[in-house]
């Protein structure tokens, strides 16, 4: 039960952390390496403030990533608009190195610790089995999101700008979506969603150091494209996915589970061999490379 | 009417040869000659020139973005590394205690060993390519990765065959930047073949419109293919340097970062050309030595910045980022080497 529990707690992780990047990447076309620094950002701010009540520490946080979020669009991603997916990945993970050493400059290269939420780490009984809060609170706190994004998405102006300019992105905006407003906006969500990650993982791992929220993104990443990127659901579909194997793969290797990568990117190849498009797309669809 | 400008070349011309490699030679043997450090600086550069020729030929020309040569420099090493590292070392060493018999024996000259690592490199690359090769943009780019990561975590965790997350110490080092450099130039004339024979031309038609280049006649797949297996062959060679000039095999060198690194030299220098391949690696080389001896507080050609410790590696970033900012198609523009041209 605690290992089911822990494979969709971090499925919903890693969904959330796929959702953050699959929304940038819908209206721009961009995979946003710098996303794991804006995890990176609210983990240490929770760190820091760890004084302060939880709300307002993850406040502060949430504020923080999504500045950071923000800033990053206006002075890098908006110039480079228009010059191609490429260089903008290499300018993303040149802005995720140079935030790294940043953050090394800030905070030091030593992990900073302290327990976010110590309740969260005690287990309750249920059933004559024990679970941990945090997983609890991780799986709670992962439906509600996506739930709530799932509400953006659908039912709101800007969900439904968001889904044009993902769908068609010159169209959209000959139909009036405002196209700044609109990539703003989502960089400004996905540094919320950033830091959600970044507080359910300080929680299990109190450790922040620069490179904190570097192998959750990457893992994100393969995750929206095995989910099918051209849409949030499959983002976060394949985000749950890559976290859900994972874990489950932690539980029932044993001792061969420092091998638990080399099974995941073996199924991930198989994955995009049999759907390119990604698990929820629909057909082979060519794409202009 | 309105001329179409396709990135790259399409004929065979000398001085677009012949001008790197009088650029790449005079500059490794001339910042040679000045100091020490600056030897072993050219020497890693003439490693990281091999894998962005080899990340040229592939990526620039399919356009299909590959985070997957990483690994074929990692395979290449080994096997070059393995080779030659000391018997007696190799049998003592703590973190080889558990490597396999037949390894500890394992005993090549270094050139012989630099040839089986081109052909490590390429046998896996082509056996990687034939599977990975149908597939298009992000999911190629994030396939490809998977390869890297699926190595990577073979190579950190398996002490039979290396050693693990240690490292495999007493390779036999290069004497100098000539043979670095000799192979340095050898791999730039083989992708400058490449980039001008039919099978180049037909990767860069399949990159410019991958619906109209199998109307005239090209398998996708199969220029692809053999590009990828090519340039995985370099990518094992730029491996097999890269371990003779650092004198030690570790697995954590052919990851992230090196990937990221000559991926970047590759998008400033300009992607779709040989001579793009060369011009990034010069330019953030030299930025990286410059920054470099900033920090150590020396001066040069009279113009001295105190920069603190840890700001090097913040800067560099931060330059890759401008010059991106600054010319997005790269320097070159695509273009190759042409002393007739005005320089812009």
């Amino acid at each position: 039960m605690q290992a089911v529990l822990d494979a969709i707690s971090l499925g919903g992780t890693y969904a959330l952390a796929a959702l953050g990047l699959g929304l940038v990447f819908g209206v721009l076309k961009l995979v946003n390496f710098a996303h794991a620094e804006l995890i990176t950002i609210a983990a240490y701010i929770m760190v820091i403030t760890n004084d302060l009540p939880l709300v307002v520490s993850f406040l502060i946080a949430a504020l923080s990533a999504t500045a950071l979020a923000v800033l990053t669009e206006l002075t890098v991603y908006r110039r480079l608009r228009g010059t191609g997916p490429a260089i903008m990945l290499i300018a993303s993970f040149g802005l995720s190195v140079g935030l790294q050493k940043s953050f090394e400059l800030i905070f030091g290269a030593l992990p900073r610790s302290a327990a976010v939420a110590p309740w969260m780490t005690g287990s309750i009984e249920m059933a004559n089995l024990n679970i941990t809060i945090a997983s609890l609170v991780t799986v709670g706190l992962t439906i509600f999101i996506l739930l709530a994004m799932g509400y953006l998405v659908d039912y709101t102006t800007l969900g439904l700008q968001l889904r044009a300019a993902s769908a068609d992105f010159k169209t959209a905006r000959l139909l009036g979506v405002r196209s700044n407003r609109l990539i703003t906006s989502s960089f400004a969500i996905s540094g919320v969603l950033a830091a959600f990650v970044g507080f359910i993982v300080v929680v299990e791992n109190p450790q922040v150091e620069p490179m904190f929220g570097l192998n959750i993104t990457i893992l994100a990443l393969v995750g929206i494209v095995i989910g099918g990127i051209s849409s949030l659901r499959g983002c976060a579909l394949g985000g749950f996915i890559v976290g859900f194997i994972l874990s489950v793969l932690n539980t029932y290797l044993g001792n061969a589970r420092v091998y638990a990568y080399s099974y995941l990117f073996m199924a991930v190849v198989i994955i995009l061999l049999v759907r390119p498009g990604g698990i929820l797309s629909k057909g082979n669809e060519m794409e202009r490379v | 009417m309105s001329k179409v400008r396709v990135e790259g070349l399409t004929r065979f011309k000398a001085y677009e040869i012949l001008g790197p490699l009088g650029v790449v030679f005079v500059i490794s043997i001339g910042v040679g000659l000045i100091s020490a450090s600056l030897q072993l600086a050219v020497q890693f550069a003439l490693c990281n020139l091999v894998m962005v020729l080899a990340l040229q030929a592939f990526v620039g020309n399919s356009g299909v973005l590959s985070f997957g040569h990483a690994s074929f420099a990692m395979i290449g090493a080994w096997v070059s590394g393995m080779s030659t590292a000391s018997e007696r070392v190799k049998g003592n060493a703590l973190a080889l205690e558990k490597l396999w018999e037949p390894l500890i024996t394992w005993n090549l000259n270094l050139y012989t060993s630099i040839f089986l690592a081109m052909i490590a490199g390429g046998v896996v690359a082509a056996i990687a390519g034939a599977f990975l090769m149908r597939l298009n943009g992000l999911a190629a780019g994030i396939a490809t990765f998977a390869v890297l990561g699926l190595f990577y975590n073979f190579f950190f965790n398996n002490t039979k065959i290396g050693p693990g997350s240690q490292a495999l110490p007493a390779v036999p080092k290069f004497d100098g930047v000539y043979e670095p450099l000799l192979l340095a130039m050898i791999a730039m004339i083989l992708v400058y073949g490449l980039n001008v024979s039919s099978i180049g031309r037909k990767l860069r038609a399949t990159r410019e419109d991958l619906m109209s280049a199998p109307a005239l006649g090209i398998s996708t797949q199969k220029v692809r293919w053999i590009a990828f297996t090519l340039s995985g062959t370099l990518a094992g060679l730029s491996g097999a340097m890269y371990v003779h000039v650092a004198g030690t095999w570790q697995v954590q060198d052919y990851y992230l970062v090196f990937t990221f690194l000559t991926l970047a030299m590759l998008i400033i220098g300009g992607s779709a050309s040989m001579w793009g391949a060369v011009a990034g690696t010069l330019v953030v080389t030299a930025v990286g030595q410059v920054l470099l001896l900033w920090e150590q507080g020396k001066s040069i050609l009279g113009l001295r910045i105190d920069l603190p410790n840890g700001a090097r590696s913040m800067l560099i970033a931060a330059t890759l980022v401008g010059m991106l900012l600054w010319r997005s198609s790269g320097l070159t523009q695509g273009k190759e080497f042409d002393p007739r041209r005005k320089r812009n």
